[in-house]
């Protein structure tokens, strides 16, 4: 950002969402100057659901898929920011830009948040090569994925050398952001055995690397070995041209067993370039289930519009009824939203 | 269903670290729908700029506890006119003395909610300086 005075169009494009922040060839350019308010105004309208910005992010896209993503979810307080914190510290004594687009997925009734994530991070609070953005859920459910993937859209423009994407593991839809990462870094803690448990849900098969954080704690080298085994039983476990996701040991807040973790991701990074036949397959996977969560927001967002919201009701109405089954209700609704 | 959310960044600056007001005041804003960006203490003015800069944040809440609220105030005020960000409002909380409330507003703080402010007070004040709704709060007493 610069300590340039300027931000004259700025100035303007943050007073309203009517100001014309430029043509999207002019938005794209400046993205890549890395103009962080362009950024920053950019995510906060994909946040709101701003229609108007879909042929934008189309331009984005097919520009789009250079800055490796590497993906930190474990349940709260297992020490993800913390870990982010030490990545991104790494990172810069690598000479690295680093941007970080840090989710909350935690939704309460009044819609509100606190994202407080950036708190751990502070020490680059003046570092001008660090990008750090907060998102909240915003009650969406399978459309904060999309949301978060969009953003990474605009990070992924601005010409970082890394990004990292912190959420929370616990529900699917934190899950699904993890289908825009190239590298998939799982964190747990020494909990008693019960994080492995609670692992199972599918999150074990997308992990490429696995942390057990505040390795001070008791039960540490127990979380290990129990993840260790559980790992032995995925189903790609056995065959020999894939990659075999490693278990570390950290102390975030000490900045212990950082070192291994970042030639961990750069291993990992280094296994896809080798092996382009499994990336293929896993992004085609990743993208596969993007493009599946895309077609039900789409239609989700068609649904709100005016007379269709009524025409579902209606549905919904006939199928409590029994007049109408789940099927056919199905069908009707996809028929009329393809018009 | 997305909607537009006031977002609001929460800060204590220096060497203040009396930060139960602003961690109640971050809750109580987020129970009123509000998407609070919470930096906690020992932030710098440059430090909140950055953030409100990544964060688009509609508005900047302050909190103190010693005296040098002044000082603090009117050196993150300046480098937010050079950042080119001196139009996001900003509010203060905390233990601000009465007579400086004129002094503070001279240098351009948009808000003021010392001891014994309300929550109805605090959001219609948002609502207003942001021109964005809150889902439960439709400009009460307008
Ligand atoms: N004992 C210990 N505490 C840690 C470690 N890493 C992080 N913490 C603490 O765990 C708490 C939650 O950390 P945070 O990074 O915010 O977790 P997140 O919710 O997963 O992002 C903080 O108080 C950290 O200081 C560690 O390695 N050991
Ligand atoms: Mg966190």
């Amino acid at each position: 950002m610069s300590d340039r005075p300027g931000g004259e169009s700025v100035a303007v494009t943050r007073t309203g969402t009517g100001a014309d922040p430029g043509t999207d060839l002019q938005i794209i350019e400046s993205l890549a100057r890395g103009e962080l308010r362009v950024a920053a105004r950019l995510i906060s309208r994909i946040e709101s659901g701003d229609p108007a910005i879909l042929p934008l992010l189309a331009a984005l896209h097919a520009r789009g898929g250079k800055t490796p993503l590497i993906g930190i979810t474990g349940p709260p307080g297992a020490g993800k920011s913390t870990l982010v914190d030490q990545l991104i510290f790494r990172y810069r004594q690598q000479g690295k830009r680093v941007a970080v687009l840090a989710v909350d997925p935690s939704s309460p009734f009044s819609g509100g948040a606190i994202l407080g994530d950036r708190i751990r991070m502070n020490r680059h609070s003046a570092d001008e090569d660090v990008f750090i953005r907060s998102m909240a859920a915003r009650g969406r459910l399978g459309g904060l994925a999309i949301a978060a993937g969009d953003a990474l859209l605009v990070l992924d423009a601005m010409g970082w050398d890394v990004i990292l994407i912190e959420t929370v593991g616990v529900g699917q839809s934190e899950i699904d952001i993890l289908r825009h990462a190239h590298t998939v870094v799982i964190v747990q803690t020494p909990a008693g055995g019960d994080a492995v448990q609670a692992l199972k849900a599918g999150v074990l098969e997308v992990g490429d690397i696995f942390v057990v954080n505040k390795a001070d704690a008791a039960g540490a080298d127990r979380t290990v070995s129990q993840l260790r085994e559980a790992l032995s039983f995925r189903s790609d476990a056995q065959e020999p041209e894939s990659w075999h996701a490693p278990v570390l040991k950290t102390q975030a807040v000490e900045g212990l067993g950082i070192d291994e973790l970042v030639l961990s991701i750069a291993a990992q990074a280094e296994f896809w370039r080798s092996h382009p036949q499994q990336r293929a397959t896993r992004r085609r996977l990743q993208t596969r289930l993007l493009l599946i969560d895309q077609i039900a927001e789409t239609l989700h967002q068609r649904q709100q519009a005016g007379d269709r919201q009524q025409r579902f009701e209606q549905l919904l109405d006939e199928v409590l009824a029994r007049r109408c089954d789940l099927h056919t209700a199905a069908s009707r609704l996809l028929d009329h939203a393809m018009k | 269903m997305p909607q537009q959310k006031i977002r609001c960044l929460l800060a204590m600056l220096g060497t203040d670290v009396h930060n139960k007001g602003i961690r109640t005041l971050a809750q109580l804003l987020r129970d009123r729908g509000v998407e609070v960006i919470y930096l906690g203490e020992h932030n710098t003015a440059g430090g909140v700029i950055n953030a409100l800069i990544a964060e688009d944040a509609d508005v900047v809440g302050l909190s103190y506890s010693t005296a040098t609220y002044l000082h603090y105030t009117r050196d993150l005020l300046d480098k937010m006119r050079t950042a080119g960000v001196g139009d996001v409002p900003l509010m203060l909380g905390g233990l601000i003395h009465a007579d400086d409330e004129p002094a503070l507003r001279e240098m351009g703080v948009r808000g003021i909610f010392g001891p014994g402010s309300t929550m109805d007070q605090i959001v219609e004040f948002l609502q207003t300086a942001t021109g964005k709704t809150l889902p439960g709060g439709a400009a009460a007493g307008a």
